[in-house]
């Protein structure tokens, strides 16, 4: 796209290309070269789960990819995904990244590694690489280190806590026609919670005009929630706000809520992240004790992308697609996006290419909430949104933004 | 420095230097950089496994919670480095000051622990530190990127740079390790090991020897900690502080052999490119499976080499030939204190001692003249062993005293009652097998406080006078039962003692071999060595000693010369019951 030398590599693929297209029928020669991106997640422990949702979502966008033609600015280049094990621990993603980027010197990007402190060691190994990676993790610190080549498609911690307000403001005024004034918290010690409450305290809160009566913080795993629920019921807030990390203490927590006759929206819950709308928690639960919770995170497909929710379903006889598959789904259209752009698969090329996006309403910005792609300088995305969705009858149904709900909004009239 | 260690320390030292060569040319020509990256690992998790066997190794309390030291490191390095821009060798440093402090606040309470115990209450600081640094909000620090001066800020683009410097870290734990096994206090910590209540009676202060090691184990963790930390260049608690840290350092040193400077190395060369290779290779074909071929690869090796490789290895291939024993030499007169006067050497008086509603010792006096042989005989279950524990301080009192030469006992600790010139053997015998028998009286002499040559000599006397200096470099675990007991009683000679308290030395032995025993004995005595002996073998006590004690039920039932006192009508009750007496009498 912007860029205007042209390398050797170049006039290969395009060589490739016009024989390609005018070359004489088959021929054997031009098979398209193969271009290659990675997948870093943790595909053993205990976040195995999120990392096989993660490559499911990949697999479909290199398959949609090569069907329909692989990248035509580099002659029908078809793209190949391979896929690193982050495993268990900060070491082992910095060490599968090493791995990658020492065994895999013709990548041209990458995506993963789901946990933010995976994700920060493993930027570590790929800024140093000058490897192009996206990445859905939330954590602020990711982008604040002055980095080139790491590009955050969700909003930051900061920003999610300064968005999530406003949204369940608006939503509980349309359904009971006041303002809540009364906040209860509940988080985990863990760095992402933690970096989501600090400014719900500090500022947001106040913003808002809600007095903050419950904020208990526990350290996970939780044994017992019975302490925390009990506090809450005293406490009596408006709705709560329930930031966990891992589906084991979500599922204590709404059981609890529930046998203290709080469920069901009875007491507007709110959590935050992928975890809370996956299939496994109303596997352990029910969907009875779910029904109602809100879940607000940074990306879910919407009734806009209902065809592309089938398929994957189809694919993968997974429930639904969530915000674990539709990222790195999204994640590798950019690649291709970017490697259209730039006519090559040079990972400079490409990160230079995602650098200068600024795409709306098409192409790979249909998969995020704001239909809009745009880095900023710290590889942040620009107007990078939440989407709330709510669990019914075991389902969770978009319900925000109204433009891409599949469901209207249910907030107990109190 | 110990006799016999600098011909091996020059050996261990020169096959070190080779293996690092090597290692360096090896490092030299690899290019891929995550193969560099493994590289790099070895010498890291060699260094927390030499840390770790420094400490557990040799002393023998096993830690299940270096990731504290390790993690203490880590974070100095990333907190100094994030917060203040403090250059990670400064902060390296810092780590290291921070780990040994860490090890005294750890030391302090846990060494009243023994056994299981101590492990346990290990496992719980980096457990409480991993939520404190949580809790503190250090969840992810990283630290910041450094594009200049890659050596000062640790930060290289040529991946072979982090190799080089933890072979440097290597090197130097290395070499700390290397001089400790063959120090003074490798062979004082061995001992410890071996038997914390023989160490002590031979005059060691065990919590300020177990400290030292502690403090010089968590130092060296920490540096490697906070070296690790430039590798990880993000640190999280759960990275460095999680029980894998810990169960990591653990597994190399078990893996390659404990108690040897060789150990960790193997473990960390084989297991840290074994496990990546399987999380590399096995890992993309099914996740997870890596975890369970590591897991029973190590149990395999526990099973087949149950020691280690190294030891398992060395017994099998490299049977050392023993140094040659030292020349025979007349042993130096013994150096029997002069009592002040003409006073007995140990005056015991009114000694008590009650376990619950037991009375196990009940008011028991008696005397020693300086160079008499006491028998002290009775029943099994009598209190005879409970006299000598209150006598050496392995017990308390209840109430009573005993004086040698003068002084009081009471109150005194079992090492401070040792360097007053008590010497003491076991029922039970403790040697320590692997180590040549000159290394294991030796420890009686480190004990007694002496040092460099004159311990040497002192050891090689008392080998000497026990008879077994031509076996001077035969490793214990080859001596027979006779051979054992001798060698108890050189450790005890070694520390120069003026009152010897020998508890059943003849158990177990044969006629002939208690005979030369005798004879060990009674020249001692000649030497003018005070003897107070526990011993069941009555032909044998009747032919060595000059006065018996006859003790039962804890209580003092005669005394007096052997023929008198097993005569005695109570005495022949006491052993034999009152049918016996009957007969006798009726005879």
């Amino acid at each position: 796209m912007t860029d205007s030398g042209f390398t050797r590599r170049d006039a290969l693929a395009l060589g490739a290309g016009m024989a390609a297209l005018g070359g004489a029928g088959r021929a054997r020669a031009q098979a398209p070269a193969e271009v290659k991106v990675a997948l870093l997640a943790p595909i053993s422990g205990p976040w195995a789960r999120q990392g096989l949702l993660m490559k499911m979502g990949a697999e479909m966008a290199i398959d949609d990819i090569n069907a329909s033609g692989g990248i035509r600015s580099l002659g029908g280049a078809r793209m190949r995904l391979v896929v690193y094990d982050a495993g268990d621990s900060t070491e082992k993603a910095k060490n599968a990244a090493q791995r990658m980027v020492a065994q895999e010197p013709d990548l041209a990007g990458g995506t993963g590694a789901w946990l933010s402190s995976f994700t920060l060691a493993v930027t570590e190994v790929t800024e140093r690489a000058e490897l192009p990676w996206l990445t859905l993790s939330y954590a602020d610190s990711l982008t604040s280190r002055g980095f080139r080549y790491i590009f955050q498609s969700s909003p930051t911690n900061d920003n999610q806590a300064i968005a999530v307000l406003p949204t369940l403001m608006a939503l509980a005024e349309r359904a009971t026609g006041k303002k809540p004034t009364r906040l209860g918290l509940i988080s985990d010690s863990t760095a992402s919670p933690q970096s989501f409450v600090r400014p719900v305290r500090a500022t947001e809160a106040a913003k808002y005009g809600l007095r903050i009566v419950v904020d208990e913080t526990f350290t996970p795993p939780l044994s017992d929630a019975t302490p925390l629920i009990q506090k809450v019921r005293s406490a009596r807030p408006d709705f709560l706000l329930f930031i966990a990390t891992n589906v084991p203490d979500d599922k204590l927590v709404m059981e609890k809520l529930n046998e203290y006759g709080l469920g069901q929206a009875k007491l507007p819950t709110i959590g935050n992240g992928g975890h809370m709308a996956v299939p496994e928690l109303v596997q352990l639960t029910s969907p009875e004790i779910l029904e109602g919770l809100m879940v607000c995170m940074a990306n879910w497909p919407g009734k806009d992308q209902e065809a592309l929710t089938r398929r994957f379903v189809e694919r993968t006889k997974e429930p639904w697609m969530g915000h674990d598959s539709i990222f790195p789904y999204a994640h590798m259209m950019i690649f291709r996006e970017a490697m259209e752009r730039s006519g090559s698969a040079d990972r400079n090329k490409v990160a230079e290419a995602i650098r200068g996006f600024d795409i709306r309403n098409e192409g790979p910005a249909l998969f995020f909430p704001s239909k809009r792609l745009k880095y900023d300088a710290r590889g942040r995305l620009e107007d990078a949104q939440l989407v709330t969705v709510q669990w019914k009858s075991g389902v969770p149904q978009l319900v925000d933004p109204p433009s891409m709900a599949t469901a209207a909004a249910y907030w107990p009239k109190g | 420095m110990r006799p016999g260690a600098l011909p091996r320390l020059r050996r261990d030292a020169l096959i070190f230097a080779g293996l690092l060569a090597a290692y360096l040319l090896f490092s030299g020509i690899v290019t891929n950089s995550y193969y560099q990256l493994m590289l790099t690992l070895v010498p890291v998790w060699a260094v927390v496994g030499l840390s770790w066997n420094l400490f557990s190794g040799y002393v023998g309390l096993i830690s299940f919670g270096h990731a504290v030291f390790f993690g203490l490191g880590a974070f100095a390095v990333a907190l100094s480095m994030s917060l203040y821009d403090l250059n990670p060798w400064l902060g390296i440093l810092a780590g290291t000051v921070v780990g040994a402090l860490a090890a005294v606040l750890i030391g302090l309470p846990t060494f009243r622990l023994r056994g299981h115990y101590f492990a346990l209450s290990m496992l719980a600081f980096p457990l409480v530190l991993l939520y404190v640094f949580q809790f503190l909000g250090w969840q992810e620090v990283s630290l910041p990127m450094k594009r200049q001066e890659p050596l000062l800020w640790l930060q290289f683009t040529d991946p072979r740079g982090y190799t080089w410097v933890a072979l440097g870290l290597l090197a130097i734990a290395f070499g700390i390790s290397l001089a400790v096994e063959n120090s003074r206090f490798g062979l004082t910590l061995m001992a410890i090991r071996q038997n914390e209540l023989a160490a002590e009676a031979s005059g060691i202060n065990l919590r300020r020897w177990k400290m030292m090691a502690l403090v010089l184990s968590g130092a060296i963790a920490a540096a490697a900690g906070g070296f690790y930390a430039c590798i990880l260049l993000v640190v999280t608690p759960e990275a460095v502080f999680g029980m894998l840290t810990s169960a990591q350092a653990l597994t190399v040193a078990l893996f390659g052999g404990v108690g040897t400077v060789w150990g960790p190395l193997i473990g960390a060369a084989v297991l840290i490119p074994l496990a990546e290779t399987l999380h590399a290779e096995l890992g993309n074909i099914i996740p997870g499976i890596q975890g369970v071929v590591y897991g029973v690869a190590i149990i395999l090796v526990m099973l087949l080499a149950p020691e280690g490789i190294f030891w398992t290895l060395r017994d099998r291939w490299a049977r050392l030939a023993a140094p040659p024993p030292p020349r025979p030499r007349i042993p130096a007169p013994l150096r029997i204190a002069t009592a002040g006067g003409a006073g007995p050497l140990l005056k015991v008086s009114g000694l008590t001692k009650n376990f619950g509603g037991l009375r196990a010792v009940d008011d028991i006096s008696f005397e020693v003249a300086p160079g008499e042989i006491l028998g002290i005989i009775g029943p099994n279950g009598a209190g005879k062993t409970t006299l000598f524990n209150l006598l050496n301080g392995v017990l308390p009192s209840d109430s009573g005293t005993a004086w040698l030469d003068g002084q009081a006992l009471g109150g005194r600790k079992l090492h401070a009652i040792c360097r007053m010139g008590v010497g003491r053997t076991f029922q039970v015998v403790r040697s320590f097998p692997r180590l040549p028998l000159l290394d294991n009286v030796l420890i009686g002499a480190y004990g007694a406080g002496l040092t460099g040559a004159a311990a040497t000599a002192a050891a090689e006397d008392a080998l000497a006078r026990v008879g077994l200096l031509h076996q001077a470099g035969q490793p214990a675990g080859q001596l027979t039962n006779k051979g054992l007991r001798l060698m108890e009683l050189a450790r005890a000679l070694a520390g120069q003692p003026h009152l010897l308290l020998l508890d059943e030395t003849l158990a177990g032995l044969g006629r002939e071999e208690c005979d030369e025993v005798l004879t060990v004995l009674r020249r001692l005595r000649e030497a003018g060595m005070t003897i107070v002996i526990i011993e069941h073998t009555m032909h044998a006590m009747l032919k060595l000693a000059d006065r018996f004690v006859v003790i039962d039920r804890g209580r003092l039932l005669a005394s007096g010369p052997p023929r008198e006192v097993v005569e005695d009508p109570a005495v022949i009750e006491a052993y034999l019951g009152r049918k016996w007496l009957a007969k006798t009498c009726s005879k």
